[in-house]
């Protein structure tokens, strides 16, 4: 795990400036909005294919959101990577969890997948898969499952003796003690793995839609690219940060209520 | 699971501790270490025995015997015939246990910490949601039932953990240094409605204490451990007079100081 710590730590760095779900701090507005004017200004010396005025960045914005196909292409090839990534991790976490043995000789496979870069996967997705849509997936599976896996196993060892001796000394059944104990322990684990994945899964999607995709905001940012539209590259760019930032924001919203008992 | 088999037989001990023996094996180095050298003693029915000794005496080794978390090394525990950690699930519902800290579960509300038990046991949920809040209401934790442990005391905290102990109707209430890490005037309230409900409901109960004093007054008898853990006196303590306590506290003081045998247990036990 050590090796994911500067990782972790950028994400939620990350995810609590910009995702947050309360109100913004005075720090976030200020940096913001001299980013803004700066940019602005440097779009006044700049020619506009370097540096395109937030007036034409604005224009592209609303082209966009007139056709907001493939916004909601990428956010379903995202939502439905990460809930099967989900759903596979939890799944694998737990079996891990039971069997140790499955975990002794599963985790050093997991973190050989997870030293992997993104770039490798997706020319091993273009290799593979004949189908788009299955290299998308592929590709955004094996990046965010593993991150699963590996947290909410974290989550469930991290669980204190103290708390274990408790509840076991009580009697309960294999099954009462996972999910009376170990499951509800693991909750702040598994939310901060959503949270690392979601921002990781926003980027690696409009990387491995890039190639082969004939729809989708990474589609569409290679175009823009290749025809020079700066103003248009910026547009999409603000489109994933604001996509990230709701979904954040939907997150922590979740934490909230489903961490009500933390002090 | 609902209703196992009562365990108390009349007539019978509670609880049989025969030549207990417990030698752990250090992390790394492997070299052994004797936690309980032997332990021969018999708690009947109904009585309330305090247990002391000096930190590290093996007095938590003894309690997590007894409520089955380990097995010994050597000899037996025996409750009307069943090992707490030989037969760990006929013992569900049987053994209250109340810890140092209060080990509540933090997501869970005082009410669903207390339900926990029961749940595990089987009850119904209306039974035993009646059951949690008759026993917190008993606890003075009435206005408390949707409260998360994070947000208590560690006063009112522990008497959750006093009704999760009680809620499950148990034959045995087992406590390791419960009300140690409170404060004096909070630990000594506790501590008194621990006794009066133990008195009240007929408990048998063991209590792992540093309070000697209190301890003489409020229990039947004092088991007093050596380090490693051997009986070194068991003092009796039914009818003892306020202006006895003085004089049984420096005897136990004494004990504990020198780690020897009690000079008057010894003659007691030599000659029954």
């Amino acid at each position: 795990m050590a090796d994911r710590v500067p990782e972790r730590l950028g994400e939620a760095v990350e995810a609590g400036d910009v995702g947050f779900g309360g109100r913004w701090p005075k720090e976030t507005i200020v940096s913001l909005g001299a980013f803004i004017v700066l940019w602005q200004l440097a779009s006044m010396v700049l020619p506009p294919f370097v540096a395109p005025s937030w007036g034409r960045i604005g224009q592209s914005l609303l082209r966009i959101l007139t056709q907001p196909d493939f916004i909601a292409v990428t956010v379903g090839r995202v939502a439905l990577a990460l809930a099967v990534s989900f759903v596979l991790g939890m799944a694998l976490a737990m079996v891990m969890y039971r069997w140790r043995g499955l975990e002794r000789y599963g985790m050093p496979f997991i973190k050989l997948l997870m030293a992997v870069p993104v770039l490798c996967w997706i020319l091993f997705a273009v290799l593979w898969f004949k189908v788009r849509e299955v290299r998308i997936a592929f590709i955004l599976v094996v990046v965010c499952a593993p991150i699963f896996i590996i947290d909410v196993l974290d989550g469930m060892h991290g669980v204190s003796k103290e708390l274990r001796d408790a509840v076991r000394a009580l009697r309960p059944t294999a099954r009462q003690f996972f999910a009376k104990l170990i499951l509800p322990a693991t909750v702040p684990a598994i939310l901060t793995s959503w949270k690392v994945n979601l921002s990781l899964s926003i980027r690696v999607v409009t990387m491995a839609e890039l190639v082969g995709a004939t729809s989708g905001i990474g589609y569409a940012l290679m175009q823009a690219n290749e025809t020079f539209s700066v103003a248009d590259v910026f547009a999409w760019t603000v489109v994933l940060v604001v996509i990230l930032m709701l979904a954040n924001i939907a997150v922590t919203r979740l934490e909230r209520r489903l961490l009500v008992w933390r002090e | 699971m609902n209703s196992p088999a009562p365990l108390a037989r009349p007539g019978n001990a509670d609880i049989l501790v025969r030549a207990l023996r417990k030698v752990f094996r250090q992390k790394g180095s492997g070299v052994p270490v004797v936690a309980i050298e032997r332990l021969d003693f018999t708690v009947p029915r109904g009585e309330i025995v305090a247990i002391v000794g000096k930190t590290g005496c093996g007095k938590s080794t003894f309690f997590n015997i007894l409520i089955g978390l380990e097995h010994p090394t050597e000899g037996s525990i025996e409750v009307d015939g069943r090992t707490p950690y030989g037969e760990f699930d006929a013992f569900r519902g049987r053994i209250g246990i109340i810890f140092q800290q209060d080990r509540l579960l933090p997501w869970r509300t005082l009410l669903d910490n207390v339900t926990l038990g029961l749940e595990i046991m089987g009850i119904d949920p209306e039974e035993r949601r009646a059951r949690a809040e008759r026993w917190l209401h008993r606890l003075g934790l009435d206005g408390f039932l949707r409260a998360f442990p994070s947000e208590l005391s560690g006063g009112m905290r522990q008497r959750a953990a006093l009704a999760r102990a009680f809620a499950v109707n148990p034959e045995i209430l087992l406590a390791d240094e419960a009300f140690g890490h409170l404060d004096e005037v909070t630990a000594r309230q506790i501590r008194g409605q621990f006794f009066e409900m133990v008195r009240a409901e007929g408990k048998t109960a063991i209590l792992v204490t540093h309070q000697l004093e209190e301890a003489i007054e409020a229990t039947d008898r004092m088991l007093v451990f050596g380090r490693p853990a051997t009986l070194l006196s068991d003092v009796p303590l039914r009818g003892c007079r306020p202006e006895d306590v003085g004089g049984l506290r420096a005897r136990i003081q004494s004990v504990l100081e020198s780690n020897e045998p009690d000079p008057e247990f010894a003659t007691t036990r030599e000659s029954s």
